[in-house]
Order: structure tokens, then C-alpha cells, then sequence
């Protein structure tokens, strides 16, 4: 933490987020780019799976009364579950991160603001506020899109707090992938492409992980052991890119 | 080498556990298992040189060394996305040959297909730097290392997850019943000339950077 003291480093954190969300509420280029690009997306999405939709409803006719869960398990899951509900709603905000949240680290650079940052901040707390910002931002707009999309898609809740700790998990590892590959992709003076390019790769294999979360989360009946350990799974990943990107952060940061 | 090449086809009995094909197809593993191994252990090697070119720069004597761990660095990511290409299509020949598909979306394919585009990722930006060699290394080498984490969940984790079901023989493989001596004495020899080669190989390229760098 090159040499602060923990209080300082977390005013020099907390400085750093204020100061950016300070300029987000100046232009709002970033929230409302994500979120133009979200609900875009979202309608597309909706428009392209009406048929899943309809062999749904049409599942959901044919049941009984007195079917056993299992059965209706199994007369759904050709259509649509949750699982792949899931993964096309992690999809979407995917691409919707990785067109906004670069924003943070390219206007520092087409400013040209960058050296003031580097005098006054250390590089940790330039990390951690631009993270802390970015990982509110995602959240905002995934709080904005998801009930939407659930309410397009017939999206069931199941247990809520597994799906939030699934959704906080997500939104932490996309937004610390984000987070330091802008920071790369900014220092590198690439387009939006080479920010894609090398953040794609590195988030497939967290939608995995994603995924595996999900699966368990909808099977019936979990045990708290599996979902501990899928769901946890998931939060591994986002901290151990948090805890790297740290030691990383300075080598970009700094000429 | 060749004593490899040789005995994957002469010397080896084949391996037992398999369905149908009584095992024959189980010849490719001695080329597959080893490329795919090391497909991840070139990648070690080129975050281990990362590291180094990061730790030069905080002293300031070792300049000289930083663009050496580079190039070492580069050459073996380079290698690892030759290997990984490798593994990928000798996978795929064995999928082809024992499941009837070529591609079935196996996690363990799955992973390689990845594990592909993480290699692809860093050349590019390799390549997007190429004319900026100031900064080249250090942020080629943060690449590196932070794609470490993606990395190791994909060799490690992914093809273990519950959600998605495995083909992949590696128990079948793993039971000593399942391989005969002369079995183990192809595959074992593999391993060596492999990691030989592939040292040999990320030498001559290392070389070669140097004196391209030069000239």
C-alpha cells in the first residue's frame, strides 16, 4: 500500500469513487450507454425467444394435476429453464459491461488527468475507487434490467437469497475483469475492440462458473453444502482477479 | 522422439477400459496427454518470466534483463498456443474416433477451446503494442499474469464442475489395471521428450527474438 497508513488509503479509495461518480453525474455517458445497450439488447432477446416461450406455455398446459415435480421438471427442460434464462441474462449485461465500463480509464487518458491522479492518489486506491465505482455502476443497471427481464422472459425468483448472492457474485468478478482490462486496454491507447478482445476470454470462463452456480441453485432442494460450495466458487474467482489486479494495478498505472 | 513415435504404435499394448474400440484409439493419449500438459506448463513458464520482467522494474540495475524475461516470456506463450492448437485437435481426433463426434462440448474441450482464445488474447495485444516497445513488456507480462486466475480454474476447476458432464477418461486412464507395462513405458518417455522438445523449442525461439531484436 506504498507506505499509507490503512485510514488514509481508504480516504484516498473513498476520494477516488466520489470524484468519480462526481464526473459519471456531470455527462452520464457511462450509466446510460449500459443501460441503452441493457434494454436494446433486451428487446432483441425478448423478440428472438418468443417461440421458446410459446413451446413453454404450451409445456405448461399439458401438465396434470398431481404430477410429480420431477415430472414437470422434465417436461420443461427441453424449453428454456432457469439456467439458461440465466446465461442469456449474464450475456447481456457481459457486453453491456464491456461497452461502458471502460469509460472510467479512457477519459482519464483523454483528459489527459491521469499524472494529477497519479500525484495525489496511491495506485491501490486509484484501483479500488475505480472498482468500487464501476462495481456500483453494474449493479444499478443489472438492478434496472434484471426484474424486466424476468418479467419478459417468465423468469421465477426460487430462493431470493440465492439469487442475489448469485447476481452480487456475478456483478463483483465482471466488474474487477472489467475494471483491470480497461485500465490495460487504456494504457495500450487500443479501441473498444482490444478492450473486448482481451476481456471476453477471461469473463467466458467466469460465466462458467456462473452457470455451475446456477444449476445448483435450481435444482430442487439444494444442499446448503453444494450451493456453499458452487456459489463460493464463484466468489473465488471474483477475489482472487480483485486480489492479483491489486498487485498488477501499479505496473499499469505507473510509466 | 522417435522411440516415442515408435512405441505408441509397436511397443504398447492397448490400453483396457475403454468401450468398443478395445483401446487402440487410447494410442493418441501418448501424444495428446503430454501436449495438453504441457499446454498448460508453458503457460506457468511464461507467467513465471512475467514475473520477472515486472520485478526488474522496481530495480533499477536489472534493466538489461527486462527484455530478456520478455522475450522468454512471449516465446513461451507462443509455444503454449502452438501446443494448446495441438492438444486441441488431437482431442478432438480421439473424441471422433471413440465418441463419434468430433465435437461434443465436453468440459475438458470446452476448457482448451478457452484456454485458446486466453492465448490468443495476450498475442494480440502482444501484437496491438507492437509498436510501442516501451510499454510492450510490463503490460504484456500484467496480461499474463492476470489471466493466471481464468487460467488455473479452466486446467483445475472447470472440467471437475457438477453441472457439466465429463467423457474424459482420465480415471479410466489413472487405474493401474487399465495399462500394461509397456504402456507405461511409452507414455512415461513421452512425457520426457515432450518437455525436451518443448524446451528445445522455446531456446530456439528465445534465440531467434534476440537476434531479430538486434538486426
Amino acid at each position: 500500500m506504498s507506505g499509507i497508513s490503512g485510514k488514509a488509503w481508504r480516504q484516498a479509495t473513498f476520494t477516488v469513487f466520489k470524484k468519480e461518480m462526481r464526473t459519471e453525474l456531470r455527462s452520464r455517458v457511462s450509466i446510460s450507454g449500459i443501460a441503452l445497450f441493457a434494454f436494446s439488447a433486451l428487446i432483441l432477446l425478448t423478440l428472438a425467444t418468443a417461440t421458446l416461450r410459446e413451446a413453454q406455455t404450451i409445456a405448461f398446459s399439458k401438465m396434470l394435476d398431481g404430477m410429480t415435480v420431477e415430472a414437470i421438471a422434465k417436461l420443461r427442460y427441453p424449453a428454456w429453464d432457469w439456467v439458461s434464462k440465466m446465461g442469456l441474462l449474464w450475456i447481456l449485461l457481459f457486453f453491456a459491461a464491456f461497452t461502458g465500463l471502460a469509460h472510467t480509464f479512457v477519459q482519464e487518458e483523454e483528459a489527459g488527468t491521469t499524472l494529477v491522479l497519479r500525484m495525489v492518489s496511491p495506485p491501490t486506491a486509484v484501483y479500488a475507487g475505480k472498482l468500487l465505482f464501476n462495481f456500483m455502476l453494474l449493479l444499478a443497471v443489472m438492478v434496472g434490467v434484471t426484474p424486466v427481464y424476468m418479467a419478459l422472459t417468465g423468469m421465477v425468483i426460487g430462493s431470493p437469497f440465492v439469487l442475489l448472492s448469485v447476481m452480487l457474485g456475478g456483478c463483483l468478478g465482471l466488474s474487477a475483469t472489467a475494471t483491470i482490462v480497461a485500465a490495460l486496454a487504456a494504457k495500450a491507447k487500443g479501441s473498444g475492440t482490444l478492450f473486448s478482445a482481451l476481456g471476453l476470454p477471461l469473463v467466458t470462463v467466469f460465466l462458467l462458473l456462473l452457470l455451475n452456480a446456477a444449476s445448483t441453485a435450481n435444482t430442487i432442494d439444494p444442499s446448503a453444502l453444494r450451493l456453499l460450495r458452487d456459489v463460493g466458487g464463484l466468489y473465488s474467482f471474483a477475489i482472487g482477479v480483485i486480489a492479483l489486479s491489486g498487485m498488477l494495478f501499479p505496473y499499469i498505472w505507473e510509466e | 522422439m522417435i522411440y516415442v513415435c515408435y512405441g505408441a504404435f509397436f511397443i504398447a499394448q492397448p490400453a483396457k477400459g475403454f468401450n468398443g474400440g478395445a483401446g487402440e484409439t487410447a494410442r493418441i493419449v501418448f501424444f495428446h496427454v503430454p501436449v495438453a500438459v504441457l499446454s498448460y506448463i508453458a503457460y506457468c513458464v511464461g507467467a513465471w518470466h512475467a514475473i520477472s520482467v515486472l520485478r526488474a522494474r522496481s530495480k533499477p540495475g536489472l534493466a538489461g534483463r527486462n527484455s530478456d524475461a520478455d522475450r522468454k516470456s512471449a516465446a513461451a506463450m507462443e509455444l503454449g498456443f502452438v501446443y494448446c492448437i495441438l492438444a486441441t485437435i488431437t482431442g478432438s481426433l480421439f473424441s471422433g474416433a471413440q465418441w463419434n463426434s468430433y465435437w461434443n462440448w465436453d468440459p475438458r474441450q470446452i476448457s482448451i477451446v478457452i484456454m485458446l482464445l486466453v492465448y490468443a488474447a495476450y498475442l494480440l495485444l502482444r501484437s496491438a503494442l507492437s509498436d510501442r516497445t516501451d510499454r510492450r513488456a510490463e503490460l504484456s507480462a500484467v496480461y499474463c499474469l492476470l489471466a493466471l486466475v481464468p487460467a488455473t480454474f479452466l486446467i483445475w476447476i472447470v472440467p471437475r464442475l457438477p453441472w457439466l458432464m465429463s467423457l474424459h477418461p482420465t480415471e479410466v486412464l489413472a487405474q493401474p489395471k487399465n495399462t500394461s507395462l509397456d504402456y507405461k513405458m511409452v507414455l512415461y518417455p513421452s512425457f520426457i521428450a515432450f518437455f525436451m522438445l518443448f524446451g528445445w523449442m522455446l531456446q530456439l525461439r528465445v534465440r531467434m527474438m534476440r537476434l531479430l531484436s538486434r538486426g
